[in-house]
């Protein structure tokens, strides 16, 4: 009898060994193993098997591979967080995939019985960010692959009934929380893995049944959708964003200047930013109908978020029109046959949607251009302004005023807080404040200058 | 064409909006903060305050006056609104009416209907302030979001900012609920900077097991200088509790909604400059 446990375990060891292997092969090894044995082994089999967690006799110490041990001789201490220790130990300073993959390689072939696989796991997820793998989802099946297979299905209904082996499940719903945060949507191998591990019905599989249900749903909400990976380049990035606070398909993208680095006669190098403005054709028809007695603004920066990276634009704007300055356009019936641009029914109800709003048009003045530049600073902008002047004669006439914060970093709607501070200390001053506010901080482009500039 | 929308709001509303309009520069701009949250962040461990129950309750008399004075004036609203109509509107308008403007943001009274609060009651470290914008027609939720976790040993994820409008009240702090069953739609007008956000739709619940439960959907925004409208039907919410979404979905009690939230939690740390929304109303759908 001893005889044939040792061969049985042998064997194990053989089969376990091979768990490295995808996880479906590595069922079907088990299945045709196990069914290729006689009856009799077939059972003690499976009471080897399932000393696997808890065996008296082999909880000494887990043997650790030659090439990990110091060279001091000094063996592991027996802290409890042994399992960070390993991947210290293996990915010493290149955190990468690969060394990743490799720390779990030598775990799992560190010990047949993958004591401590739990704690082991739990180090993993929280290491994951470092390596740069917690996008990975062949990382994740891989770490789901540490599990031993078979071991904590339940196999009659009282164990189905309640927890069975809840520290486990609890770790492997950990894992697939940790792919749901990071927006990773499961496989057919995730799927079979977890179903050889937990059984059909644990926690961990409904988990996963759960994502698989509402990962689709949400997939395609998002009206606006940014791409996975951002382009690194910044004109194309700028290009990116632009048309995407526009909403205007007819808008059209401008870049004034590429990024580009010069050497100068005295050696110095000069970097230029790059300028990427953007002007639909009704900002144009907003700007040439702007009474040029008024100022115009350059504002910024503005932040805009497209995921987790922070771009930064400029606005060309004007204070509202005053309500005595506005024009009524009359329609002309003969712009279009077909329909009328105007009904008026004078029916006793509220028909609900209000046609008057005019995303252009703001209550808070209109916006007439927007731009993205890598510099900040008034000489880049007016290179913008000069550019948009080729196409908005009007900006020849009109005075153009910067109100530009000092760099992206400490911007945060600045013009809005600043006058608020002025309102909270002297409201009764608004007015004069304002106007000492420009003074201060604005430059008045003188506009004749500007246009010889762009003569010569 | 277009019945007044003027006439449906509150008349404290009403006024303050005129006397804007007449005297501009003298409301103040800036809402002196709140208290954000109820329950101030104990970490876990930490003795609990040796207090009794009724220690922080202030029983000052002119409170007391003030509390007759404004419960009798709402019940006297309530007796008398009956006899105009349901809500104290004519059986008419009530029946014809397409939308209806619940929130908007006129002048710092309006600011008073919200609550503002950010992960630093559960021992983060974001913050946000909600004021009212440049032209006291908007207001704008700013601060900082971070995303580090308190170092408590419990809390696992954090980082979160948000509005949540306060519950209305009948007179003798009685709850009151929207009864929005009328209509379909949810309607923002909104200006964000880019990132998503979660709309909250709080309802009245049978049991008290279930107060936790939300009605969430996402408000997507686009970023730059201009101002969206977001229409999102209510259909669209999906039940959770405590932040995860519940297997059985129901739809919402429409007549018993008590608040709606607006939370941003998309781990981006950095500053919350979000612009975010002003004015926003609900309507029906029109069927054609």
């Amino acid at each position: 009898m001893r005889c044939a446990r040792c061969l049985l375990q042998l064997q194990c060891l053989r089969l376990v060994g091979q768990t490295a292997r995808s996880a479906a092969q590595n069922g079907a090894l088990l299945h045709s193993a196990s069914s290729s044995q006689p009856n009799m082994l077939h059972n003690t089999q499976h009471q080897v098997l399932r000393r696997f967690h808890g065996s008296p006799v082999c909880a000494k110490m887990p043997p650790i591979p030659a090439e990990f041990i110091d060279e001091d001789g000094k063996k592991r201490d027996k802290s409890l967080v042994t399992r960070d220790d390993l991947f210290e130990q293996v990915a010493k300073d290149i955190k990468t995939k690969a060394t990743f993959n490799k720390v779990v390689d030598v775990f799992i072939k560190q010990d047949v019985r993958r004591r401590g696989h739990v704690e082991f796991i739990y180090a993993a997820l929280q290491k994951m960010p470092e390596f740069g793998v917690e996008k990975d989802l062949a990382i994740y099946n891989k770490l789901l692959d540490v599990f031993p297979k078979e071991v904590f299905v339940p196999r009659n209904f009282i164990q189905r009934m309640f927890n069975h082996y809840p520290r486990q499940q609890e770790c492997g719903v950990q894992v697939l929380e940790q792919m749901e945060n990071y927006g990773i949507t499961p496989n057919m191998e995730t799927k079979v893995l977890l179903v050889q591990i937990f059984g059909l019905k644990g926690h961990p599989v409904r988990k996963l049944q759960r994502l698989m249900y509402w990962f689709p749903k949400f997939k395609h909400t998002n009206p606006f959708p940014i791409p996975k990976e951002l382009s690194e380049d910044p004109v194309d990035l700028a290009r990116f964003s632009l048309t995407r606070i526009t909403n205007d398909r007819d808008a059209k993208v401008t870049v004034y200047q590429l990024p580009c680095t010069d050497i100068t006669e005295s050696g110095e190098e000069i970097t230029l930013p790059h300028v990427v403005g953007i002007q639909s054709p009704s900002q144009m028809e907003l700007l040439a109908k702007h009474n040029p007695s008024r100022p115009v603004f350059v504002e910024g920066p503005f932040p805009l978020w497209l995921r987790k990276k922070c771009v930064y634009y400029y606005v060309l704007r004007a204070d509202p029109t005053p309500p005595d300055e506005k024009v009524e356009e009359p329609y002309d019936p003969e712009r279009c046959f077909y329909y009328s641009l105007q009904l008026d029914l004078d029916l006793d109800r509220d028909f609900g949607d209000e046609q008057s709003f005019n995303v252009e048009d703001l209550d808070e003045g209109p916006v007439f251009a927007m731009c993205m530049t890598g510099r900040g600073e008034q000489a880049v902008l007016n290179q913008w302004i000069s550019g948009l002047q080729l196409n908005n004669p009007i900006l020849g006439q009109v005075a153009t005023l910067f109100r530009i914060d000092d760099g992206p970093k400490e911007l945060l709607g600045a013009a809005d807080t600043e006058s608020d501070h002025h309102h909270r200390t002297d409201p009764d001053t608004r007015t004069e404040d304002r106007q000492h506010e420009g003074e201060a901080e604005v430059t008045v482009d003188e506009e004749p200058s500007r246009s010889q500039g762009i003569k010569q | 064409m277009s019945l007044p929308k003027m006439a449906r709001l509150p008349s404290v509303r009403l006024l303050s909006s005129i006397q804007q309009q007449l005297l501009p520069s003298i409301a103040p701009l800036t809402e002196p903060r709140r208290a954000a949250s109820r329950y101030e962040y104990r970490r876990p461990g930490e003795p609990k305050k040796d207090k009794y129950p009724f220690q922080p309750v202030n029983f000052s008399f002119s409170k007391g006056l003030e509390g007759i004075k404004k419960h009798f004036a709402l019940l006297k609203k309530e007796v008398t609104d009956r006899w105009v109509g349901p809500e104290g509107k004519p059986l008419l308008e009530h029946m014809l009416e397409q939308n209806q403007v619940l929130w908007e943001f006129r002048g710092p009274e309006s600011l008073k209907q919200w609550t503002v609060s950010s992960d630093h009651e559960i021992g983060g470290q974001s913050e946000a302030h909600l004021k009212l914008g440049r032209n006291n027609d908007t207001c704008f939720l700013y601060g900082t979001l971070s995303s580090t976790p308190p170092r408590d040993g419990e809390t696992r994820y954090s980082g979160y900012c948000t509005m949540r409008s306060q519950q209305p009240l009948r007179s003798f702090d009685r709850k009151k609920h929207f009864d929005w069953s009328n209509f379909n739609t949810l309607h923002l007008r909104v200006r964000g900077d880019g990132r998503p956000w979660m709309i909250n739709l709080a309802t009245e619940t049978y049991f008290s097991h279930q107060g936790d439960d939300m009605y969430n959907y996402f408000l997507y925004t686009r970023g730059g200088p201009y101002w969206q409208e977001v229409k999102i039907p209510f259909s669209k919410f999906f039940l959770t509790s405590r932040g995860r979404i519940q297997d059985s979905q129901h739809c919402v009690w429409l007549d018993k909604v008590n608040t709606i939230g607006f939370t941003l939690g998309d781990k981006a740390d950095g500053p919350l400059p979000a612009g975010d929304r002003f004015h926003w109303r609900q309507q029906r759908l029109r069927s054609h």
